[in-house]
């Protein structure tokens, strides 16, 4: 992997990080756009789309709304893909999904110290606040912004070098059944994830019976397809 | 408060684009208060000229910063209908009554129709093209169809905010946001359900019978754990011990 490469998913994972609050939210932090994307950048498409899938599983199993905490999976996805694709093996997917799966831990634990942050830049600048003075408020926003800007880096630069370090580690020198194993279960994993998430979701109202019959739909097309 | 005649062109536009930045210094005290306020402050610029040192405009942006939490890409409707307010004239505690009544109606709103509908919706149908073979490009017709319902109704809230004001209310009352959820929903439903066992399939595919095995006793004993303790236990949790049990059971596994 060229330094070139490592920027441009360095940049990638960066701005994947501020869509997922921050800045726009056109949902670029969804983990199927960060790890296909990823993968493209990467010349290995198919690693991305595959781990793209998997994290959006996971991603399903979260509903983002209020102040509730949760692991942040984008610039984890973007980690998992590089990682994955380092170790080169068809089925090392499995090890960059580990990897993924920490780096969203870790990720969401920094939205809350960045949320932290913000509270007491707002507390400590709260008597020009009531004021209305202008330029602390646009001052407050930018810093929050900027926060998160170095958050999102943090956190991508973070997960870039772990895979470098499982590849240090000669990780892709595992046998092949522990990598295959590993893929499997995390699939398993992604696949409970996205189930659960999804039911929740769909509730059991009116809309389980399109569920049902969706699933019908689903199991018909694998008889087709 | 006195009446002021509102801008005959509003720059709403400022204020749209600053509103996808609305949550960028979201914290546990205001919530998106401040970015609401950052985002208000253009339309409140015709109060500068009253009360002389526009004492008027500076109370007026303070109050758009107060606490605020709703959804946010309907977060255009309070700051329309918070600016407007202060142009007629309402009093301070009436526009804070106005914003406050406004954050549970639409974070719910919001939470429905975006996170718990489209979203889902055109997520799984990607997840679906995927597993039926459509590469990347359903990713990008993902993004595309996503963020043309997104942008438009980022723009039609803050649009509605501004010429409804203080009779905001009725904004919501809008037959099109009132009938979306009735179809987005069940259409999430049935695309959610279309897609598992195309994605299931498209998972277990490249593995041995030993690894298809695994992936599914993962699978059916994760679902078990997260629908016996809902919110207690964790998928990112189950998928990290995943990951540990692999690497362990594939050197057992000779």
């Amino acid at each position: 992997m060229s330094a070139g490469t490592l920027a441009l998913l360095l940049v990638w994972g960066t701005l994947v990080g501020l869509d997922l609050v921050s800045v726009a939210q056109m949902m670029i932090a969804r983990p199927i756009v960060a790890g296909t994307v990823a993968g493209l950048l990467l010349g290995d498409p198919e690693t991305g789309v595959r781990l793209g899938v998997v994290f959006e599983l996971f991603q399903f199993d979260i509903l983002p709304v209020g102040a509730v905490r949760y692991p942040e999976y984008g610039p984890a996805t973007v980690g998992a893909v590089a990682a994955a694709h380092a170790l080169g093996a068809g089925t090392a997917w499995g090890i960059g999904a580990g990897l993924g799966l920490l780096v969203g831990l870790g990720a969401g634990w920094s939205l809350h110290w960045v949320r932290d942050a913000n509270a007491r830049a707002v507390r400590r600048a709260a008597g020009p606040l009531e004021s209305g003075d202008i330029r602390v408020l646009a001052h407050l926003h930018a810093a929050g912004l900027a926060r998160d800007l170095a958050r999102a880096a943090v956190v991508t630069a973070a997960a870039l070098a772990a895979g470098w370090l499982l590849v240090r580690a000669g990780v892709a020198g595992l046998p092949p059944r522990v990598l295959t194993l590993t893929a499997a279960l995390a699939g398993g994993a992604a696949l409970a994830a996205g189930v659960s998430g999804l039911l929740r979701i769909v509730g059991r109202g009116s809309s389980f019976r399109w569920f049902a019959a969706g699933l019908a739909g689903g199991v018909a097309a694998l008889w087709i397809a | 408060m006195d009446r002021v005649t509102p801008p005959a062109a509003p720059p709403l536009r400022a204020a749209f684009l600053r509103l996808f930045m609305v949550q960028a210094s979201w914290n546990y005290d205001r919530l998106l208060g401040v970015g609401m306020g950052v985002a208000e402050e253009p339309l409140l610029r015709g109060l500068r000229g009253t009360g002389g040192d526009g004492t008027a405009y500076r109370a007026a942006v303070a109050r758009g910063a107060h606490f605020f939490n709703a959804h946010p890409y309907l977060c255009g409707l309070a700051v329309g209908a918070a600016a407007r307010a202060e142009y007629e004239g309402a009093p301070p505690e009436q526009v804070e009554r106005l914003r406050a009544a406004l954050c549970g109606p639409l974070g719910a709103l919001g939470d429905r129709l975006v996170w718990a509908g489209w979203l889902p919706l055109l997520s799984t149908a990607a997840v679906a093209a995927i597993a039926l073979g459509a590469g990347w490009g359903a990713v990008a017709g993902f993004l595309l169809i996503y963020n043309l319902g997104h942008v438009a109704l980022r723009w039609w809230a803050l649009r509605a905010g501004w010429d409804a004001g203080v009779g905001v209310v009725g904004a919501l009352r809008n037959p099109v946001l009132q009938r979306t959820p009735k179809l987005v929903l069940p259409a999430m439903a049935l695309v959610a359900g279309f897609c598992l066992p195309l994605a299931t399939r498209w998972l277990v595919r490249p593995f041995p019978l030993v690894g298809a095995l695994g992936c599914a006793v993962a699978a059916v004993l994760g679902v078990v754990l997260l629908r016996w303790q809902p919110g207690r236990i964790k998928s990112l949790w189950i998928g990290l011990a995943a990951v540990a049990l692999g690497l362990a059971g594939g050197w057992l596994w000779r």
